[in-house]
């Protein structure tokens, strides 16, 4: 039974994506044929300076057991520096996100161009891979299942003043 | 009690204030003055606007003078900037908002009288305004407060705060949240997260909240839920915290309106400890052009990209 669930986890993958480098890398390792877990959703952007860190969040929150987000290398970015201000963003961003308790083996970064079908493959294997090995990403989604203001109105002052009345 | 906080120049300071202001409102240098004035409760104080030079004598700086009066020179608050040059009390820590401000061409130094105010402390949410200023009263922000002298400002009474050691509060929290598990660390913000209202009265006393429209009141598409559930509580810190990072003075002023006591502030003082660690960069200590979400170096650190 046990053996079984877990078998029954299949990641869902979501990668946001550049349409110039990524996107193109995706799908020249489509167009030759190479294999790659189809765990992975791909959501294509005009650039990683697009990409805002609240769609990673909204994709936790709508399910998602890990999320990509790949780009240009530094130098090639078709708006000069997309890239470099995505960067920094999603550096920050990570630390944030840290520090309210995700487990950032979920969120990779990457830069694929459009000639590296073989490392796109690569970084979709790895990640589907780790997400597995993890389980599923339950924190966002328990949190959306949790219908009710919980209502925890119990600081020391309301208490207080409650008591008082 | 031992650990008081000398606050005896208070007295002078708001001498000095009324002084200045009645002196820069009746030569026309200005043509408003936002500052504190005594409020109804005993003690108390709030924010004031007088144009008038004969009401310079009802203008206070006390223990009590809580409230980061830049929020009422932002975009959101437009009456007030257009009437002119405008002259305005701050004590160091709102200082830094203003100049983070100027920074994000929101104000410009030249349409403003900066009087500055030298801090000994204000009080806590939590105290009475009538109580006295201990290690016990004071606002968590000043234990940790680099800024008791503003500098740079047009004015500044003579009087010198008396330092006091505290330990430091936030810093001593980030560490202890830092030291957890993920997990652990999840299962606190979610207990903190999950008593948010959405009264957005953090945002509206932030300085830098001054988006016309705030991406969380947005519905087409809806990046945030608006619900005060946990789902949308959770994504609404996220956001406001990734919003302010590199931006926020660290005024706490979020922290102290919030109704239901969540530390938010934590939140922001680490992302500025983040950002000098990945960047060397601090806010509100000079005007810059761009902070540093909003600019980039090719050397930037990516070790976290593959
Ligand atoms: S943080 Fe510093 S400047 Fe601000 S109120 Fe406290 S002591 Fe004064
Ligand atoms: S986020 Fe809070 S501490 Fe930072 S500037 Fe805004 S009100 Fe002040
Ligand atoms: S002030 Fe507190 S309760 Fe209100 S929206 Fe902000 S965090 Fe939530």
């Amino acid at each position: 039974m046990h053996h079984k669930e877990k078998h029954a986890f299949e990641p869902k993958i979501i990668a946001f994506v550049c349409t110039w480098c990524t996107y193109a890398g995706a799908d020249l390792a489509g167009t030759s044929r190479m294999q790659y877990p189809a765990n992975v959703r791909v959501l294509k952007f005009p650039c990683t300076g697009r990409i805002d860190p609240v769609f990673i969040l909204k994709a936790f929150q709508q399910g998602a057991d890990g999320v990509l987000v790949s780009g240009c290398h530094p130098g090639d970015c078709h708006y000069i520096a997309g890239n470099f201000h995505a960067r920094r963003r999603f550096a920050a961003f990570r630390k944030l996100l840290e520090f309210v308790g995700v487990d950032l083996g979920r969120l990779q970064f990457s830069w694929v161009s459009a000639a590296e079908g073989g490392k796109w493959v690569e970084m979709v294997t790895d990640l589907t891979e780790r997400v597995r090995g993890m389980g599923p990403m339950r924190e966002f989604k328990e949190l959306g299942l949790e219908e009710q203001w919980s209502g925890a109105i119990d600081t020391p002052e309301l208490r207080e003043a409650y008591d008082s009345i | 009690m031992t650990n008081t906080i000398d606050t005896s120049i208070y007295a002078a300071v708001t001498e000095a204030i009324q002084g200045e202001v009645r002196r820069i409102l009746s030569e026309g240098s200005v043509s408003a003055v936002v500052g504190y004035a005594a409020a109804r409760r005993k003690g108390s104080a709030q924010p004031i606007v007088i144009t008038d030079a004969a009401r310079a004598e009802e203008l206070v700086f006390s223990a009590a003078c809580v409230n980061n009066l830049a929020v009422y020179l932002t975009k959101a608050k437009k009456e007030i900037p257009k009437t002119g040059k405008i002259g305005i009390v701050v004590k160091g820590c709102d200082l830094k908002a203003l100049v983070g401000l100027m920074g994000e061409s929101q104000l410009k130094r030249e349409d403003l009288y900066l009087i500055g105010v030298p801090c000994a402390g204000v009080l806590a949410s939590t105290a009475q305004p009538s109580q006295e200023l201990t290690g016990d009263t004071i606002a968590p922000k000043c234990r940790e407060c680099d800024a008791r002298l503003p500098a740079g400002c047009d004015f500044v009474p003579d009087q010198r705060p008396v330092s006091i050691e505290l330990a430091g509060k936030y810093s001593a929290e980030i560490a202890r949240l830092e030291a957890m598990t993920p997990a652990e660390r999840w299962a606190y913000w979610k207990e903190q997260f999950k008593k948010c209202i959405k009264c957005y009265a953090c945002r509206q006393v932030c300085p830098f909240c001054f988006c016309e429209q705030c991406l969380c009141d947005r519905n087409k598409p809806q990046m945030v839920e608006t619900t005060p559930r946990p789902a949308g509580n959770t994504a609404w810190h996220i956001v406001r915290a990734m919003h302010l990072a590199g931006r926020c003075a660290g005024c706490a002023e979020c922290e102290r309106v919030c109704p239901m006591d969540i530390p938010l502030n934590l939140l922001n003082r680490k992302m500025a400890k983040e950002l000098k660690e990945l960047y060397d960069y601090e806010a509100g200590f000079e005007v810059r052009e761009k902070g540093p979400l909003a600019m980039y170096d090719e050397k930037d650190d990516q070790s976290f990209i593959k």
